[in-house]
């Protein structure tokens, strides 16, 4: 039941994609409204596949919504950080009318979940002490909405800096018209920086706590957590120049550009981590066991 | 059949000096339309009257009407003047309004004008109900241009790109501060559109105090000191140059100053001035962008060629519109013939009825009420498959089978279903429409049955 929600919430977005995307080309009112649409109504099935996999496992926490009884695959990772972005951007979306961030994340939404559900990925177990942490389940759900907001800011100051350089070199581009203004850009990639900044700092906080529930120990050495903490880092740093020195604009969307991919790095060394490995994470920053 | 005719001028025909002779004022138009009303074969018309174009839209008995139209506009009009009639006449009222035959492709004012100019024939009491729904199919053709293709996107003169420019760097004007340096038109044009658009301080400096107190007056801003500029440059927005000087006002070092102090928050200048007035290594500083006139005129000439290659779209819809239109034409033709069959049936049914019953004698009222819905049902049935068809056709060729076939073309009054009552009749004056029997009948203009 629930896979076939989410492979229909999957063909959902991949119609908002193609909506956004025929937008680019043809800017078409009603093209945003159907692609607006079929985001919501992909998110809705989404999330329902995410309650009916809860249901399935008996109500046993909530860091198990979605996860199996006692073990998660990467797949089920990236489809709970798909639906998160999709939610933040639907969000962002009501407020500041982004239509060009939608034909930027609809498609990433697509290609992440496509690989997510569609090939087969491996069962990690969740180590048994974290199967009821609640330190756990405060971890993989502000790691996702941590991710999310940094996503949609990486989308963002990928937008800046493009339309910085049309601006600069006076020599605006076909779509420059459906940009919006550098000042919009940069003022809501900044508070989608802020955001991801703390959901990180409290996702690396409860990672520690549950990685110490697991194995003894708080900030067990692997690239994941490596990864993670120069991510926080680099975002502590972005913060405190614009604070302090006034940064923004094309800087502060490289800064952010930078921290994102980190931030990818920290996924990719959860996904590279050993299975038997002590390390192995249920989610980002959280340990398993092989 | 009554035809559209277009009669006039436009910018591709004669030079402003012509236009200008011909041009009808706000004040002369009710008395011009008047003269048109008068005109035995013109049933209804609006005089379309802008910078770039004169031109009357009349719905006539004929097409020889054009030549009293083509008269009155006067002998300086009548040699250079067109006359367009029928098909032609409403594509070209339909590429008017969408801005296609516009001087700037695109420009927004022409809807507009058109609505209004058709908003004063109908205060005049010269269009009726056939001019009303020709305008505006072309005034939702129009809609459908601006709203699916860019034509009418990317600003195309010099001080609006300006204007669009700080718009796509700083976003929303309000509460930004302007700094107007010189007293250029394209800068005071510019300063004024922001201000217009909510900026809410307009600073206004000059080497001249007094000239800059003249000119802070006329634009609606505040005077300043040109020593003051770097402090200005600490607090303003938008800056606009336009003065003679020789030399830069602006330099880098000065804007780089500056925009520590202002903690990097995003600074536009447009030079207008020539020689220019910003150095232009300030482009260089972050957060800080300079456009100069070559700057602006090159990307208003992008805009123009991008409204250009969207003029195919925008006259593949003007055709949709124009075949929807006719079909709507269709559709409305079929209902006169669908309701003058029904009666004609139903009129035939109830003598028989009324025939028979007086045949059969003394019968119960139960008796007469069977007779009676006997009759209706076999005209119900007889006439099901027909009124599927027309309907389903939308009239057409099947229509005036029907009212050949039928007889139906002697019986009733034609358009009297459809009949509207024009603008201006409420006010005691009549209308256009009501000096010709069947204007203002709904009976369409263009004999365009069987364009799909």
């Amino acid at each position: 039941m629930a896979t076939i929600l989410v492979h229909i919430a999957l063909v959902a977005y991949a119609a908002a994609a193609a909506a956004y995307l025929s937008w680019l080309v043809r800017p078409r009112e009603r093209l945003v409204s159907a692609g607006r649409a079929l985001l919501f109504a992909g998110l809705l099935l989404h999330l329902t596949s995410f309650a009916a996999a809860a249901s399935l496992s008996h109500g046993e926490g909530l860091a198990r919504a979605g996860f199996g009884s006692d073990a998660w695959k990467g797949g089920q990772l990236f489809s709970l950080l798909a639906a998160a972005t999709v939610a933040g951007y639907l969000a962002l979306d009501l407020r500041y009318r982004l239509p060009v961030a939608g034909a930027f994340v609809a498609p990433v939404t697509v290609a992440v979940m496509v690989p997510a559900h569609l090939v087969h990925s491996g069962t990690r177990a969740i180590a048994p002490e974290l199967t009821h942490s609640s330190a756990l389940a405060v971890h993989v759900f502000s790691a996702a909405a941590g991710t999310a907001a940094l996503a949609l800011a990486f989308a963002l100051s990928l937008l800046y800096l493009a339309s910085e350089k049309q601006l600069k070199s006076k020599h605006p581009g076909r779509l420059f018209a459906r940009l919006p203004s550098l000042e919009l850009i940069d003022r809501v990639g900044w508070q989608l920086s802020v955001w991801g900044f703390v959901f990180l700092s409290v996702a690396i906080a409860t990672g520690s706590l549950a990685s110490h529930e697991a194995s003894g120990s708080a900030f067990p050495i692997a690239p994941k957590q490596g990864f993670a903490v120069l991510a926080w880092a680099l975002l502590a740093g972005l913060i405190q120049a614009r604070l302090v020195a006034g940064w923004r604009g094309r800087r502060l969307a490289l800064l952010v550009v930078a921290g994102f991919l980190l931030l990818i790095g920290t996924y990719a060394g959860l996904l590279a981590a050993p299975q038997h490995a002590p390390a192995a994470a249920a989610a980002l920053l959280a340990p398993g066991r092989g | 059949m009554p035809v559209l005719l277009c009669i006039g001028l436009s910018h591709k025909q004669v030079p402003i000096a012509v236009r200008e002779q011909l041009a009808v004022s706000a004040e002369d138009l009710p008395r011009r339309l008047a003269r048109l009303r008068a005109m035995p074969a013109v049933r209804e018309a609006m005089l379309l009257s802008t910078c770039n174009r004169i031109e009357v839209f009349a719905v006539a008995d004929a097409r020889t009407a054009a030549d009293d139209v083509l008269r009155d506009l006067g002998p300086l009009a009548a040699e250079h003047a067109l006359i367009r009639v029928e098909e032609e006449a409403l594509l070209h009222l339909f590429r008017v309004a969408a801005s296609l035959d516009s001087m700037v492709i695109g420009e927004a004012q022409i809807q507009g004008q058109v609505k209004e100019a058709h908003e004063r024939a109908q205060e005049a009491g010269a269009s009726g109900a056939a001019l009303a729904r020709v305008v505006s199919a072309a005034l939702s053709a129009a809609k459908r241009v601006r709203t699916e293709t860019a034509i009418a996107r990317g600003a195309v003169s010099i001080s609006s790109v300006a204007v669009q420019m700080a718009h796509k760097v700083l976003g929303d004007p309000s509460g930004r501060a302007v700094l107007l340096i010189g007293a250029g038109e394209m800068a005071q044009l510019a300063a004024r559109e922001l201000h217009a658009g909510g900026a809410s301080e307009l600073l206004v400096a000059n080497r001249s105090a007094a000239t800059a107190e003249a000119l802070a007056k006329e634009v609606g801003g505040i005077a300043v000191g040109l020593a003051e500029l770097p402090a200005l440059l600490e607090r303003v927005d938008v800056v606009l140059c336009s003065t003679a000087a020789q030399q830069p006002l602006v330099t880098r070092d000065l804007v780089g100053r500056a925009s520590k102090v202002r903690r990097f928050r995003p600074l536009f200048f447009i030079d207008l001035a020539v020689p220019r007035n910003v150095d232009p290594a300030v482009n260089q500083l972050e957060n800080v962008y300079v456009y100069d006139l070559d700057d602006l005129e090159r990307v208003a000439a992008q805009n123009r060629d991008l409204r250009e290659q969207e003029v195919q779209r925008a006259e593949a819809i003007v055709r949709e519109e124009i075949v929807a239109y006719a079909r709507a034409k269709q559709e409305r033709a079929a209902v006169p013939v669908l309701a003058r069959l029904r009666a004609q049936a139903q009129a035939l049914a109830d003598a028989e009825v009324t025939r028979t019953l007086a045949l059969l004698g003394p019968l119960s009222e139960r008796q007469q009420r069977s007779v009676r819905s006997m009759a209706a049902a076999i005209v119900n049935k007889l006439l099901h498959r027909p009124t599927a068809r027309l309907r389903g056709e939308q009239g057409g060729p099947l229509a005036d089978a029907a009212a050949e076939l039928f007889g139906l073309q002697d019986g009733g009054d034609p358009g009297a279903p459809e009949r509207e009552d024009p603008p201006g009749a409420a006010s005691g004056e009549p209308p256009a429409a009501s000096r010709h029997p069947q204007a203002g009948t709904g009976a369409d203009v263009l004999p365009l049955t069987g364009r799909k």
